[in-house]
């Protein structure tokens, strides 16, 4: 139901790298999940996009900064796996030239 | 006087805390030791903390201070508990028992932490879980699975596993769980202790690592019904930090039996061959014991449940997938490096998240993905509400409907691992509670014999949104508890 090659396009979307036997399994494991899910298939529904969990409603708050303890936001960087100064390090992005 | 954990609840314990029969800090001391003792077999821990004993010393100095000044204390001061490894105390390890956070530390308290602290609970440490709250046995732990008490050649069910055994074992008096799809009753029901999962909306999520967001709450695991509802009490309520928390009154209160409350029974969901015999009977004997204790039982229809479980295993997966991005390796946790700033990205992930992890996210983007999206996701939503009207048409004529928590009791470490359809099935009867928003709760309900041994089993009931007072009301009195 699902190729190797479908589940190749999925891993890159989900930025997960497969090996070779993952693929292999991953296609039989998806194919019993897929037939046991496409039973959903058969349901007479009216396909409307407005989906709730019974009354809920959003509730916001207003957009203001609440915390600026250094305390914290050294506990924050220091989560990071790669810190400069307050920074948090990652790889070049872009190329030289 | 000596501390006898076997039959201590939160109920007596905070008895003798206040008459100063004991003190939080020998109660916490007799924990630990408890759990040094039997911890080694179960795994239900991950760790302990090294401060609990500090946090018990304050608790009696409130217990003191109450005592002097005649005020009222919490029923939690002084009571020790266990949290999820998915749930944040600051400054704490928090890793999901997952390895790409493995040595992640939470930089904040969740609300429902904040709110035990203030009521004076005591952390013991925290229990182990399947990762990420993904799976229903805790074997898809990066830390080992979790045995079961009862015998620990089975599982102790999932995710909330650690929590579940650490009160089964006496290594807690409760435990914070969360459920997405079945995580605190399953592993209550496998392990023979209650487990809450309340209303969408009761408790703040703000602190718990999100899985599922339209289907994760946070609830308790105790000994018993009034326990369980004595910490929902102490951790419910309005948090602004949550956007999706309801108030007292979004939903009106509704009954119709009129000493007792009416509880139905969807027989024809019950008819299937998926179900354990053992299990089947110890809910008939459940349902006979309600109608001598005086309940009308009353047989309900509930069309489109059977379709439940399929529509979970596309929505949660889907959740899953989108709330399982931001685990990059830039901000925090796991970063192991690959030729470029992208491929960190795919190798972090690959070593950092487990088997069944890869299996939702994969699964998730695969029913999100253009082409798939009205056929599983969409319709899926569809289905969703088509069983919550089912439910919600119930609850005109009942007000409680009663169905077995998991179709078997503890299965055999490993004897589900390899087939994950098998292992899905399990929460045929908990995902629609999650599905619908509605409360349910699991409490014991007898025990089912496996080859001479005595493995418990649960009965769930599902009330109306918000109406978390009859399932503690009806747990109670079948429970037999005053």
């Amino acid at each position: 139901m699902i190729t190797e090659k479908e589940l190749e396009r999925l891993a890159i979307l989900a930025r997960i790298k497969l090996s070779e036997g993952d693929k292999k399994s991953l296609v039989k494991e998806f194919d019993s999940i897929l037939g046991y899910i496409d039973q959903l298939k058969k349901v007479e529904v009216s396909l409307d996009a407005s989906a709730r969990v019974g009354s809920v409603k959003n509730v916001t708050r207003p957009d203001v900064v609440e915390n600026t303890s250094r305390e914290d936001r050294e506990r924050l960087l220091n989560e990071a796996p790669d810190r400069q100064g307050d920074f948090i390090a990652v790889k070049k992005i872009l190329n030289n030239t | 006087m000596k501390i006898d954990l076997k039959s201590l609840t939160i109920k007596k314990a905070s008895d003798h805390l206040k008459k100063g029969d004991f003190s939080a800090v020998e109660l916490t001391q007799a924990y630990h030791d408890e759990i040094t003792k039997k911890n080694k077999d179960i795994n239900a821990y991950l760790e302990v903390f090294d401060d609990a004993l500090d946090a018990a010393k304050q608790a009696d100095e409130k217990i003191a201070d109450a005592r002097k000044t005649r005020k009222e204390i919490s029923p939690l001061a002084g009571i020790p508990c266990g949290v999820k490894d998915n749930i944040l105390i600051k400054g704490k390890i928090a890793s999901a028992a997952s390895k790409i956070l493995e040595n992640y530390h939470a930089t904040y308290d969740a609300t429902v932490i904040k709110k035990l602290a203030a009521n004076g609970a005591v952390f013991l440490g925290r229990t182990n879980m399947d990762e990420f709250a993904m799976g229903g046995s805790t074997e898809n732990s990066a830390f080992g699975v979790t045995k079961n008490p009862y015998d620990l050649g089975r599982v102790a069910g999932g995710s909330s596993g650690g929590s579940a055994a650490a009160v089964a074992m006496d290594g807690a008096l409760f435990a914070l769980g969360s459920d997405t799809g079945g995580s605190i009753r399953q592993p209550a029901s496998f392990c023979g202790v209650v487990g809450l999962k309340p209303t969408y909306g009761a408790v703040s999520r703000y602190g718990v690592m999100a899985m599922g967001s339209s289907l994760d709450q946070i609830g308790p695991i105790a000994k018993t019904a009034s326990d369980a509802e004595i910490v929902f009490n102490a951790i419910k309520g309005n948090d602004l930090k949550d956007g999706t928390m309801i108030k007292d009154n979004t939903y009106t209160k509704k009954r119709i039996g009129k000493n007792k409350p009416v509880i139905g029974v969807p027989r024809h969901f019950l008819a299937g061959d998926g179900i354990d015999h053992e299990v089947l009977k110890a809910f008939n004997e459940a349902v006979d014991l309600f109608k001598a204790k005086g309940y009308e039982m009353k047989e309900i229809k509930l069309p489109n449940i059977s379709y439940a479980l399929m529509v979970y295993y596309i929505i949660m997966p889907a959740e899953v997938s989108s709330n399982l991005a931001r685990f990059d390796g830039v901000k925090y946790g796991l970063r192991k490096n690959g030729k470029d700033g992208i491929d960190d990205y795919f190798e972090t992930r690959r070593v950092g998240f487990g088997r069944e992890v890869i299996r939702r996210i994969l699964l998730g983007t695969y029913v999100l993905s253009s082409g798939y999206y009205d056929a599983y996701y969409n319709r899926a939503n569809a289905v969703r509400r088509m069983i919550t009207g089912d439910f919600l048409k119930a609850f005109e004529s009942v007000d409680a409907i009663a169905m077995p928590t998991a179709p078997s009791p503890a299965f055999k470490i490993g004897e589900k691992a390899s087939d994950p359809v098998a292992m899905y099935l399990e929460d045929i009867f908990t995902v629609t509670a999650n599905l619908t928003g509605l409360p349910a709760i699991s409490i014991p309900c007898g025990f089912a014999e496996n080859s001479g041994k005595k493995l418990p089993v649960g009965l769930q009931l599902t009330a109306r949104h918000g109406d978390e007072s009859t399932l503690f009301e009806t747990g109670k009195d079948f429970l037999g508890e005053s």
